[in-house]
């Protein structure tokens, strides 16, 4: 077995078994149901719930994707860090397996399992929607806004949350990314200079706008291209498909690059 | 042990987030309220303010959630005479001073150089601390129960930082109803109702410190600080 394969397997199975991966998603839903005006309640409610089943679906992965990353970054963020913390570390890196492919392994690894309680919330509640409205076509849309509009955010977010908290402690990690979080994808355009419905933007502007023809639950939102009197709009062209995927490569390559970044300071340490 | 080198150890233990939390926290308040390409007078003190309100108390309690569990020979704790929940309960202190000392020398900057009036619903200078009192101890009573019942830093920085954000993303939502406008963390900056301001600040005082309790309970029972914990 490669070394990569073996530390992907092994983080997986050790994070998916962890309580606090199931209870910190499972509260956030739990909250998320209280307070009204989310599309958990919404989408059940004949009277509120969007006409299109594509509609439905992709607006519950926005949501969804909005809050749920949250939790995940911040589980995510003691997971290298970790392993010299508890003195793993030393011990992993005399063995003839490479460091490079170790962390990769975490990485996927880690980051799947983190992913899994978000990937069933998120089915259940597609699957329950689809059943109610008798249109099994929002299953295969669900499956498509997860594949383009929530892994690849969630990579950015794992890439980010392993290897920054080897330059600063994990709390601040945290919080920084909390106000990131709220401040590249939430804030707008016309507030403040932001990355919100540039090409990066970890909650899928681009791809949500050409792929997804979606723009909001109401159909009023903007959620790619340029904004009027804002800052920043070089980073705005106006959507096409092709700039859809380069939107998705972009939050890839960043997270690649992050990724790297993590690997060259560990190595640097253990030198 | 003289108290001051107590403290001072204390104020080690709690780490460089409780130490740059705070003032990175105004800093990036201020930028953004800097960054704003229309400035009118009024937008500008909502987001010093706003900065105050809620950058603030997340740094705090972020740093609060991860107070338990830090520590690499607990039962060491557990031997000496000063029970572990006092010794934890000292640290909070320690960073919630050191958090109020930022703010403070941030409110007062604000309010002398004219930026905090010129937010309608500052509430004055004295009784407008609140504006990041409440928050900051509601929020970290949250941070610091969640790490007692969960004993994993992740989970309850991942508590505190999600309970934010929603309220963040749901403003409106939350504040539909009383029992959400009294919890409210950003009464101030995005209150939905100006004459609930008051309650609502006393009641996050309040919800904090009955969290503060029930976490110096659980912490109580020392087969709990000695168990396996969600590494």
């Amino acid at each position: 077995m490669t070394a990569f394969g073996a530390s992907l397997r092994y983080e997986f199975r050790m994070q998916v078994r962890k309580r606090s991966v199931w209870i910190v998603p499972a509260l956030t839903l739990v909250l998320f149901v209280l307070i009204g005006g989310s599309l958990l309640r919404d989408l059940f409610d004949p009277g509120e719930r969007p006409l299109d089943p594509r509609t439905g679906v992709v607006g519950l992965a926005v949501q969804l994707h909005a809050l749920l990353a949250i939790g995940f970054g911040c589980l995510l963020a003691d997971r290298l860090v970790r392993d010299d913390r508890l003195g793993v570390a030393p011990i992993l890196d005399a063995t003839p397996a490479s460091p490079a492919a170790r962390l990769l392994g975490k990485y996927l690894g880690a980051a799947a399992a983190t992913a899994v309680p978000i990937a069933l919330a998120y089915f259940g509640f597609a699957a329950a929607y689809a059943i109610d409205i008798g249109q099994p076509v929002a299953m295969a849309w669900a499956l498509a806004a997860f594949a383009v509009v929530i892994v690849p955010g969630l990579l950015l977010v794992a890439a980010f949350a392993l290897a920054v908290p080897m330059i600063m402690p994990a709390p601040l990690f945290r919080v920084l990314f909390v106000g990131y979080w709220l401040w590249g994808n939430i804030v707008s355009p016309e507030m403040m200079p932001t990355l919100a419905r540039t090409l990066f933007h970890p909650l899928g502007g681009y791809p949500l706008d050409v792929l997804f023809d979606f723009h909001g639950i109401d159909g009023e939102d903007t959620w790619a291209g340029p904004v009027a009197g804002a800052t920043l709009n070089v980073l705005r062209p106006d959507p096409t498909p092709a700039l859809a995927l380069l939107s998705i490569v972009l939050l890839l390559i960043v997270s690649a690059a992050a990724l790297a970044g993590g690997h060259v300071l560990r190595a640097r340490r253990i030198r | 042990m003289r108290p001051i080198t107590l403290w001072r150890y204390e104020a080690r233990r709690t780490g460089w987030a409780a130490v740059l939390g705070p003032p990175l926290a105004v800093a990036l308040g201020i930028a953004a309220a800097l960054a704003y390409p229309e400035p009118s007078d009024t937008t500008t003190a909502r987001i010093l303010l706003g900065g105050l309100e809620m950058a603030v108390p997340l740094a705090a309690a972020v740093v609060c959630s991860t107070l338990i569990g830090q520590d690499p020979a607990r039962e060491v704790q557990l031997t000496v005479p000063t029970p572990y929940r006092i010794t934890l309960l000292r640290r909070m202190i320690v960073v919630l001073s050191w958090t109020a000392a930022v703010a403070v020398l941030a409110a007062a900057v604000l309010i002398v150089t004219g930026w905090w009036a010129r937010w309608p619903q500052n509430h004055g200078a004295f009784a407008g601390q609140l504006t990041w009192l409440a928050p900051m101890l509601g929020l970290s009573g949250l941070g610091f129960a969640a790490g007692a019942v969960l004993r994993s830093p992740a989970a309850a920085g991942a508590i505190v930082t999600t309970v934010w954000a929603i309220q963040q993303f749901f403003a409106d939502a939350v504040q539909e109803h009383l029992p959400g406008r009294l919890l409210y963390l950003f009464a101030t900056t995005r209150g939905a109702a100006t004459d609930d301001w008051l309650a609502n600040r006393l009641v996050l005082v309040g919800a904090g410190a009955v969290l503060v309790a029930l976490a110096l309970i659980l912490l109580g029972r020392p087969e709990r600080l000695i168990s396996e914990e969600d590494e």
